[in-house]
């Protein structure tokens, strides 16, 4: 157990909210990714998030792994004109919604925030910590 | 006169708000955590039972406990509003512990300067 833990443990909340608006992020820019209808489509990546130590002390959250959401099929969508349709005229797209990404975005954002605001409180009782004894 | 009954009551208060600090970003931290019980410290009533039977409290951090209340769909029950007036609450009581125990040490200082 260190002197300053709680930092810490706030900076690892931060890390896992960051790693999910990454995943988010590339949620959102595989948007439009298309594939051909032979091939997989982008999958949606998703975080899963593991408590470190649980229950025993030190405390903290990491990312445990990366998972694949969405349809595997994703969505096969008529596009004659596409170079890479087949011989019917179908492509693959990835099968993400949108307005779920924005959701989850706003969630991970706000968990970054609150995360934030106990850094800086615990900031302040260590300052007042050092302070002691000055007179 | 240092070590005595006030400042290792204020030590222990320190050590066991500190601990609620702790936990209470834990419980930020993994607010989004699958199966995740949100901890909750208790050392106010050891330190009551010591300081009410004129024992001298011991600096523990106090015990750590899961909270029972119910959980959300994936077994999480951290409650970001409580965990927000917990982490306050614990400042305010840290700022109070550590202007006491400064207190305390003026006088002491008082007492010890040579006039």
């Amino acid at each position: 157990m260190s002197v300053f833990d709680t930092l810490g443990i706030s900076a690892s909340g931060l890390m896992v909210n960051r790693k999910w608006m990454d995943a988010v992020s590339d949620n959102m820019s595989n948007l439009n990714t298309v594939n051909p209808y032979e091939d997989e489509p982008f999958r949606e990546r998703l975080i899963v998030a593991q408590a470190v130590d649980y229950g025993s002390g030190s405390g903290g959250v990491r990312v445990a792994r990366a998972e694949f959401g969405g349809d595997p099929e994703g969505r096969i969508v008529y596009e004659p004109d596409h170079p890479l349709a087949n011989e019917e005229g179908y492509v693959r797209y990835p099968d993400i919604d949108m307005g779920d990404q924005m959701v989850q975005l706003m969630m991970a954002q706000r968990g970054y925030q609150a995360n934030l605001a106990v850094v800086e409180r615990a900031t302040n009782a260590y300052q007042a910590a050092l302070r002691l004894g000055k007179g | 006169m240092i070590g005595d009954a006030t400042s290792t009551a204020l030590h222990a208060a320190l050590s066991g708000l500190a601990q609620r600090q702790r936990v209470t970003a834990d419980n930020i931290a993994n607010i989004q955590t699958p199966g995740f019980l949100a901890g909750r410290v208790d050392f106010e009533s050891s330190l009551r039972g010591a300081l009410r039977n004129g024992d001298s409290p011991t600096v523990n951090g106090g015990t750590t406990a899961r909270s029972l209340e119910p959980t959300n769909t994936n077994g999480n029950n951290v409650n970001l509003d409580q965990e927000t007036v917990i982490a306050t609450e614990t400042g305010l009581r840290y700022q109070l512990a550590l202007n006491a125990l400064d207190g305390k040490y003026n006088v002491l200082r008082s007492s010890l300067r040579t006039q």
